[in-house]
């Protein structure tokens, strides 16, 4: 095999390759990034424990509706379910699922400083159900308001609940 | 007659069965899961026929409960914690104390008193009962436990005017002041920022969307159209439910005369009395010391029961209460379920969501109406503050509304849509338990003082808010 010859596989196969990467990135579109748009309003249940530096720690469980004004494979509404931890000394860490009319679900880790009004609380999608299986993402939302009613019951809403996933199907 | 009755109770029966079925195995729309979308066929039906009149509201409501329970819809423990709820309980409570009042006859006592006073007319009554509730409503945070002190008083007043439910003759007179005590409660709620827990809960939410609401300027935003209505409605519901007796320039008289008959207090009036006050005392300041209405109110029964005043004898008498309890303990069960699966935050948003395009006065004009009407769906007053106020205040501000009338409207009609249905508030469980009112008659009557009120607030009071509260 000349020199020259063997250049012009290897620039062949090159070309292949890149072309290949190319073809792939426009065939497989649930390997884009998606963004979506939405509010949730939530209520449910918080716990709260002393700690040694005065600031409870505690534990809340929310429910409520997920309304999404933008957002491509996704449904327009959920039903989202929280439950979290937050340590009193400005970490929250919870889990949170999505649930659609189909009963396809999202799933996602979160995270903040603490549950409140004006706090901004990052997720990162993890996975799902049904249409929704292999789904990858983040998201972040702010608390508008948290209010604590008698015998521990919780009420907010999430504002600004901005974010990207890929992957998963395609919703019809 | 009895056949043709029986028939049209199957028939209603049936249609309700056919609403609960029709919307059960239609696929929930987008957004909603399928628990939430059938919890609703339920409650729908449960409530559909109560108005269409094939069962009251007890039978639907625990045949609404088993259907939650064994389709799986809720867990045992979700479907029946509305049995261990502390308004339900005070409600309760409160019925066993005013029932005291009435049994040592210081609810006549009372009654002959204000009859003496205002008595020349039925309207007079009516109106007696608003100003009672309007000056004690301020010191008051739970209109629940403001309307243990007021019924007490509206059934003296009843009696005293020869009103019993039994009594065909003067029904309508004592349906008739029941009605305006549930209307009184719910306005006074209105007037003043401290009368109802959820007002204080709104302000706080209005105040992330910018919107600052104190004592006064809430006083303020309030007096114009709230009391226009305190004074239109009686009116207007006299007019409407027409009781028997509405011109009585002799009852003052009468009423002394009764009066000066009954003599000095009784043991047990006295008693009574006391323990009233005390509780009285204790329930306006619950909020500066940090008590609970309800043990409150479990104190007051239990002073009652120690002193002789009532026995167990009187309790074992109390079905009504147990009814009450259990069905209004179901109806707020499952509403609150519905908030908790999202459907009410669904229902609002895209009501909400749909006025994109209108101008700023459609876009108020329907988001008020919207949100008055989603009170059908809610057996609490706070509840529905919290899962939609914030929805509608965001929407509306979004499209041009200004935020500081919007805010003060709907919160305002968080209070007067309490009479919309016999559960659309705690507060009148008291007064739609007394049986001078069918449910039938509830439902009707709620819907028209809502429309009543909500003409005066819109059309008197969005003008006076844009002046005052900018």
């Amino acid at each position: 095999m000349t020199r020259t010859r063997l250049l012009g596989l290897v620039l062949l196969a090159l070309v292949a390759a890149m072309a290949a990467t190319r073809v792939s990135g426009q065939v497989a579109p649930s390997a884009d990034w998606r963004t979506f748009d939405g509010t949730w309003s939530a209520s449910g249940q918080r716990q709260a424990l002393p700690t040694v530096d005065g600031r409870p720690a505690g534990t809340f469980q929310l429910s409520g509706a997920i309304a999404l004004t933008s957002g491509v494979g996704l449904s327009r509404g959920f039903r989202g379910e929280a439950i979290g931890y937050d340590n009193g000394a400005g970490v929250m860490v919870g889990h949170c699922v999505w649930t659609d009319e189909r009963g396809d679900r999202v799933y996602s880790q979160l995270r903040s400083e603490t549950v409140a009004a004006g706090r901004l609380v990052t997720g990162t999608v993890t996975g799902g159900t049904g249409r929704y299986t292999g789904l990858t993402g983040e998201f972040t939302f702010e608390w508008q308001y948290v209010i604590e009613g008698e015998s521990g019951s919780i009420s907010g809403r999430a504002v600004g609940l901005r974010g990207r996933v890929r992957g998963g199907g395609r919703a019809q | 007659m009895i056949a043709a009755a029986a028939r049209s109770a199957w028939i209603a029966g049936g249609l309700s069965l056919a609403v609960a079925l029709l919307i059960w195995f239609t696929p929930p729309p987008e957004g909603l899961t399928v628990p939430a979308w059938r919890l609703f066929a339920v409650f729908a039906a449960a409530i559909f026929s109560v108005i269409v009149g094939a069962f009251p509201i007890f039978t639907a409501s625990v045949l609404a409960v088993a259907a939650t329970v064994m389709t799986g819809l809720l867990k045992p423990a979700q479907a029946y914690a509305g049995f261990a709820n502390a308004t339900i309980l005070l409600i309760v409570v409160a019925f066993l104390v005013a029932r005291a009042v009435v049994k040592c006859g210081l609810g006549q006592r009372l009654g002959h008193l204000v009859v003496s006073l205002f008595g020349r007319s039925t309207l007079g009554l009516s109106y007696s009962i608003f100003l009672v509730d309007g000056l004690i409503a301020p010191a008051f945070p739970s209109n629940t436990a403001r309307g243990g002190v007021i019924y007490p008083l509206v059934v003296g007043l009843a009696e005293a005017g020869g009103a019993t439910p039994d009594n065909p003759a003067r029904r309508r007179l004592g349906a008739y002041l029941m009605f305006s005590g549930m209307v009184s409660l719910s306005l006074s709620s209105a007037l003043w920022f401290t009368a109802m827990a959820a007002n204080p809960l709104g302000a706080e939410i209005a105040r992330s969307a910018g919107v600052t609401m104190t004592f006064g300027s809430w006083f303020v935003a309030a007096s114009v159209p709230t009391l226009l209505a305190m004074a239109l409605l009686p009116y207007l519901l006299l007019k409407i439910m027409a009781p028997e007796v509405t011109a009585t320039p002799d009852a003052p008289a009468a009423a002394r005369k009764a009066l000066t008959a009954l003599g000095p207090l009784s043991g047990g009036e006295r008693t009574v009395a006391a323990t009233f006050v005390v509780m009285v005392a204790l329930w306006a300041s619950a909020g500066t010391f940090g008590l609970d209405s309800t043990a409150i109110a479990f104190l007051g029964l239990g002073v009652l029961m120690a002193t002789g005043v009532l026995t167990m004898g009187d309790i074992a008498k109390e079905g009504d209460v147990l009814a009450t309890f259990i069905w209004f303990a179901v109806l707020y069960t499952i509403s609150g379920q519905l908030n908790e699966m999202g459907f009410m935050g669904y229902l609002g948003q895209r009501l909400a969501g749909a006025l994109g395009g209108l101008g700023p006065l459609p876009v108020f004009l329907a988001l008020v109406v919207a949100y008055v009407l989603l009170h059908y769906l809610f057996v609490s007053q706070t509840a529905h503050v919290l899962a939609l106020f914030a929805v509608f205040l965001d929407v509306g501000v979004k499209l041009g509304v200004p935020a500081v009338p919007l805010a003060f409207t709907l919160l305002f009609a968080s209070n007067f849509f309490a009479v919309i249905t016999p559960q659309g508030s705690s507060a009148n469980l008291l007064f739609t338990g007394s049986w001078y009112l069918s449910q039938g008659e509830l439902y009707k009557l709620g819907a028209i003082a809502t429309v009543l009120s909500l003409v005066v607030y819109l059309v008197l009071g969005t003008p006076w808010l844009m002046l005052v509260a900018r």
